[in-house]
């Protein structure tokens, strides 16, 4: 029981690099500010390649609360991914506010939130990292200065705390039932309680209600469309991506680590939200005619997918949950990577105006059909493998009718995906005025359809963090 | 029989402070809910987190061994950041007010529901 | 064998088509050659491995050529590829459709040339990659790769139609695109499903077919199994009732889609049923084959009446096509050596005349703007030589002796009538033929025959580089009309195991399902 920073260090590193860029953009003038994006995302770049060094140390540091193990640094370095490509892509948008560089810092105060959430394994610091991940966020989502935007984050803030204030409820009854808030303690208290408890059930559906909400669970997505869509791009892609993630990832120890033992009773629970997510989530794509509401329904979808890693209650599937949830943020981060640059030259999100969008911009009109393909989960992308993982690990344990709805939805969501394609490869653009990608947002689409095309052939070195981050959570 | 009833309901034990905390939590969602005014409703999310505090320190008195503090140490943390989430809710409130004169919840229809 | 002979028949088209991206759009004479070099070589490849095949292992039959890479390890995924009996004469029908695709009508193919040739040469890998691999994920991987390019094809470059004015290219695209996917999604399925309890079974997780080969699945999962993965591989080979799809995206995609999907694509499902179907689960396939055996009554008898009504020719070769299809499945529902043979044989059989057809077609309908046969008439007095191969190939479709699909047709029968599942079906199937030899026959008569119509004077015979792939499918489908042991023999090699497969698990369970 020691206290040693190194552990600490991405975390530090974070932090400190949030508050030197704060400081050095005052020195910056303010229509170059927005180049301290290219700065942050190098920072951020080097914590990524430093922090593989923690893969392999499996412990839990100051006072049994902070988690460095495979799984928490796995997703750590998924959000400093995310991190990276959305900082890169918002470059743009930031040099339109007129440098209100602010952005970027608040979107790092979001990261770091993130880590520790991945790392926590305390309820007190998993609940302090997930507040200050959701504060920044509302921030972030009310930051345009627009009426959609600040309505998206009153909006947001609203739901997020009352979802916060469910969660906490549930936090508290199950510390009062078990008397401690270390995750890892839990499983063992529970397992002394001699008999059933209903206030830990009922404590276990507080936190999963809580929970769904932030991943945006069917019957817990009423707030995803309109922020999605209200919000501005970069924190969409963001809040699409990092926030979920981490919330998968907080979920799963919750579940797996602290309240295995009453698998019983959450997993059919977590089933049936799964499959609904994934058919309410599909069908409700289909009519949207706003690109952002598309894809927050097919997120909402694809949450329904991740989900079903947790009801294996075994190492395969905690791996399948990390290695869909980073082709998840590959593949969510490409498409709205497009939607940003696309939004940011032309003003537009509605699917009708990307008419033409091959020949206005081949790049951008691949790279947003490859990643929704990825995200149907069409072989050779790296959706597929995702899917093959998940699918896989629960195929055997009586699951079966969740992976047939599971691969019909993913493949009727071809359909709605396909329409967007259609329009952008078959209908003659009304503007024939090419669009231009940024360097940033160049870089952020480049490298995304890369790693979805790579991964999807050679999944060879992400499954093996993955296996390592799985074998972690649940050895 | 009586007595004994009574002797259980005026001895003020963790159950009061559950069936309290309980009912603070609905009332704070009910406010969340029903209020049309957004003010309300920022009150009844902390409604919502001073439930849970009751809830915290009346675990944290009950159950655990004296010299733990753990749930008094949360409460606290809940005070803050309660107070960090409203103070973002209030400036998100006066942003939009400014646009639309109005702290309605029923008039923040720009974003279809 | 060293050099890695397999990997450069399936990759040479993925290579052409990614050295294509880097061509400008408008140097698409550049892009054309590319692409026909790309497919060529890969053609007279298969022919050399062919030949080896057909002097050397035939005998011992099994897997030749194979090439095996670990690819993810904890997965159990190998990149594998081989060939055997069964699957040389489809990796041959693809090369031979894919390089006769490039080159038929597409070669006048101009708008947007440069992403038509880069989809064209992925379709043909993809086709190409489910029937060399060994390895059921890269098989899967390859099968879905195929469709989103089909999809892109048929909307951008396709037609509608003039008898069907409802139904648009979107539509067919949409339509064709859904229900192989959903189909899709039924086989994936099956095949976790299945490969979760091989590694149960194992002790080690794997896709290798030939290591799944060797266990023996229980019978009730065998037939769960079977049922799920048959209705990814039934609605590709467009089986009644999940055929609609078919007719529609064949009027709608350009001839080289045509070609490619009438030839080989749907022959995918067939090959799929067989071998991984019928292989891995023949108990489930027992189960499964008197179903099988009723709904292609329903193809080849009701789509054949159908086909009669058509106006359109591509509809009515789309209808055909499933139709044939029909023949198949009866062939394959009789689960005797014979009866696979023969569906096999047919289904490289009908390939050949497939393309044929549509590579016909494409030409008639790129020079006359019309596909209506009333519209057309007498075209024989302005273009004898196409008319000639239009004649091939309706005879070829009608199964006249000294064709391709002669031999394999008889072949199936004589499977089927031995077989207690399709004797009936198979009585029922006979009149197909001949509601088949007439819709052909009449198509061939009205199109081709008849006094001479001015208006198509300025119509040229086909020559040069157009008559290249219909010469060549021609040549096809006469060597192996009047060689059939070329094929039935290879065929033969590769269909035993499987059949040897069936016999003992039906001595297995005694024959009771």
């Amino acid at each position: 029981m020691d206290i040693n920073l190194t552990y600490l260090m991405p975390e530090i590193a974070t932090a400190l690099l949030a508050v030197l860029v704060l400081l050095v953009g005052l020195l910056v003038p303010k229509e170059k500010r927005h180049a301290l994006g290219y700065v942050l995302a190098l920072g951020l770049i080097a914590i990524l390649v430093f922090s593989f060094q923690y893969y392999g140390l499996n412990k839990t540091v100051a006072f049994n609360t902070f988690a460095v193990d495979d799984f928490a640094v796995f997703f750590k370095q998924l959000f400093l991914i995310a991190a990276v490509l959305v900082v890169l892509s918002s470059t743009m948008y930031v040099k339109k506010m007129n440098g209100n560089y602010e952005f970027y810092i608040i979107t790092v105060v979001a990261l770091l939130g993130m880590m520790v959430l991945a790392s926590a394994a305390d309820m007190l610091t998993l609940y302090i990292a997930l507040e200050t991940m959701a504060i920044s966020f509302y921030i972030l989502a009310g930051y345009k200065t627009d009426q959609k935007s600040a309505e998206a984050g009153i909006k947001y803030l609203i739901l997020g705390a009352v979802s916060s204030a469910v969660f906490l409820y549930g936090l508290s009854l199950v510390y009062g039932m078990t008397g401690t808030t270390v995750i890892a303690e839990i499983a063992g208290k529970v397992q002394d309680l001699s008999a059933l408890s209903p206030a830990l059930i009922l404590g276990l559906l507080f936190i999963l209600a809580g929970l769904g909400f932030k991943i945006s669970l069917i019957p817990f997505q009423m707030w995803t469309p309109d922020v999605y869509e209200g919000a501005p791009t970069p924190v969409t892609t963001f809040l699409a991506t990092g926030s979920k993630a981490a919330c998968f990832a907080v979920l799963a120890r919750i579940l797996l680590v602290a309240l295995p033992d009453y698998s019983t009773h959450w997993q059919f629970l977590v089933a049936v939200l799964a499959a609904l997510s994934m058919i309410i989530g599909n069908l409700v794509a289909i009519p949207q005619t706003n690109i952002k509401r598309m894809l927050a329904y097919s997120s909402i979808g694809q949450a329904g997918y991740i989900i079903t890693g947790i009801l294996a209650l075994n190492t395969a599937g905690v791996t399948a949950l990390s290695f869909y949830s980073l082709v998840y943020v590959l593949s969510t981060i490409a498409a709205f990577a497009v939607v940003m640059t696309f939004s940011a030259q032309t003003g537009s999100d509605e699917i009708k105006d990307y008419a033409g969008l091959a020949q206005r911009s081949p790049f951008m009109a691949a790279v947003l059909t490859i990643s929704m393909l990825s995200m149907a989960g069409i072989p050779p992308l790296a959706g597929f493998v995702g899917k093959l993982y998940l699918f896989k690990s629960i195929v055997t344990q009586g699951y079966l009718w969740l992976v047939i709805i599971g691969l019909v939805m993913s493949m009727i969501s071809v359909y709605y995906y396909l329409r967007v394609t259609k329009v952008m490869y078959m209908v003659k653009p009304l503007d024939k005025e090419p669009v231009t990608v940024p360097l940033g947002a160049k870089c952020t689409l480049f490298l995304t359809m890369l790693a979805l095309l790579v991964f999807g052939v050679y999944a060879q070195p992400i499954s093996m963090l993955a296996n390592m981050a799985g074998s972690a959570l649940l050895p | 029989m009586i007595d004994i009833f009574m002797d259980k309901f005026l001895t003020i034990g963790l159950e009061h402070f559950l069936i309290l905390s309980g009912t603070l939590f609905f009332i704070g969602l009910f406010a969340v809910l029903a209020k049309k005014n957004v003010i309300a409703v920022l009150m009844g999310i902390e409604i919502m987190f001073t439930s849970v505090n009751i809830n915290l320190i009346a675990f944290n008195r009950y159950t655990a061994a004296e010299a733990l503090l753990t749930g008094h140490v949360f409460a606290i943390f809940v005070i803050a950041l309660a107070a960090a989430e409203v103070a973002v809710g209030l400036a998100l409130i006066i942003s939009i007010y400014r646009q639309r004169t109005s702290t309605d919840v029923q008039d923040f229809d720009w974003l279809k529901w | 064998m060293n050099f890695p002979v397999l990997t450069t028949i399936l990759l040479l088209p993925l290579l052409g088509a990614i050295i294509s991206i880097f061509v400008p759009k408008e140097k698409s004479s550049i892009i054309k050659g590319i692409a026909g070099i790309t497919t060529f070589i890969p053609l007279v490849l298969t022919i050399w491995i062919y030949y080896l095949y057909y002097t050397q292992h035939m005998a011992t039959g099994g897997y030749a050529f194979t090439e095996s890479i670990p690819w993810v390890k904890d997965l159990g995924i190998t990149y594998g590829l081989g060939v055997d009996g069964f699957s040389l004469p489809l990796v041959l029908l693809t090369s031979v459709i894919g390089f006769c695709a490039v080159y038929s009508r597409s070669w006048s193919v101009e708008t947007r040339a440069k992403e038509f040739y880069i989809l064209l040469l992925i379709l043909i890998t993809g086709v190409m990659g489910t029937f060399l691999a060994t390895d059921l994920f890269i098989f899967f991987l390859f099968y879905e790769v195929v469709i989103i390019p089909i999809y892109l094809m048929v909307i951008i470059w396709g037609s509608g139609s003039k008898t069907r004015k409802d139904i648009g290219k979107e539509y067919a695209g949409m339509k064709l695109t859904i229900y192989l996917l959903i189909g899709s999604a039924f086989l994936l399925a099956g095949l976790i499903w299945m490969y979760m309890l091989a590694g149960e079974m194992l002790g080690v997780l794997t896709f290798d077919l030939a290591t799944l080969a060797t266990l023996n699945f229980a019978p009730n999962l065998q037939i769960a199994i079977f049922g799920l993965m048959a209705l990814g591989f039934l609605s590709l080979i467009s089986m009644f009732p999940f055929h609609s799809w078919s007719p529609d995206g064949y009027a709608g995609a350009p001839t080289a889609v045509s070609m490619i999907h009438a030839g080989v694509l749907k022959k995918i499902g067939g090959y799929g049923l067989i071998r991984i179907g019928i292989f891995l689960f023949p108990v489930g396939a027992k189960f499964w084959a008197p179903v099988i055996a009723v709904l292609a009554i329903g193809n080849v008898v009701y789509t054949a009446l159908i086909s009669l009504a058509q106006k359109d020719m591509k509809y009515v070769v789309g209808y055909s096509s499933v139709s044939h299809m029909g023949f198949v499945l009866i062939g394959i529902a009789s689960l005797s050596l014979v009866g696979l043979n023969g569906a096999v044989a047919n289904m490289f059989g009908h390939g050949i005349m497939a393309a044929l057809f549509f590579s016909i077609i494409g030409y008639i309908y790129g020079i006359t703007k019309t596909r209506y046969i009333p519209d057309l008439g007498g075209l024989a007095h302005q273009m004898p030589r196409l008319a000639g191969a239009f004649l091939v190939a309706a005879m070829a479709s009608a199964g006249l002796p000294g064709l391709l699909t002669f031999v394999p047709e008889v072949t199936i029968f004589i499977g089927a009538f031995d077989s207690p599942i399709t004797r009936i079906p198979a009585f029922i199937v006979l009149t197909g033929i001949v509601i088949g030899a007439v819709y052909v026959l009449r198509m061939a008569a009205n199109v081709l025959f008849g006094p001479r119509k001015e208006q198509w004077d300025y119509v040229e015979d086909i020559k040069g580089f157009s008559l290249l792939p219909i010469a060549v499918l021609v040549a096809f489908a006469v060597i192996f009309g009047l060689f059939p042991s070329l094929l039935m023999d290879m065929v033969n090699s590769g269909i035993q195991p499987i059949a040897a497969k069936l016999l003992s698990a039906g001595s297995q369970i005694g024959g009771s399902l």
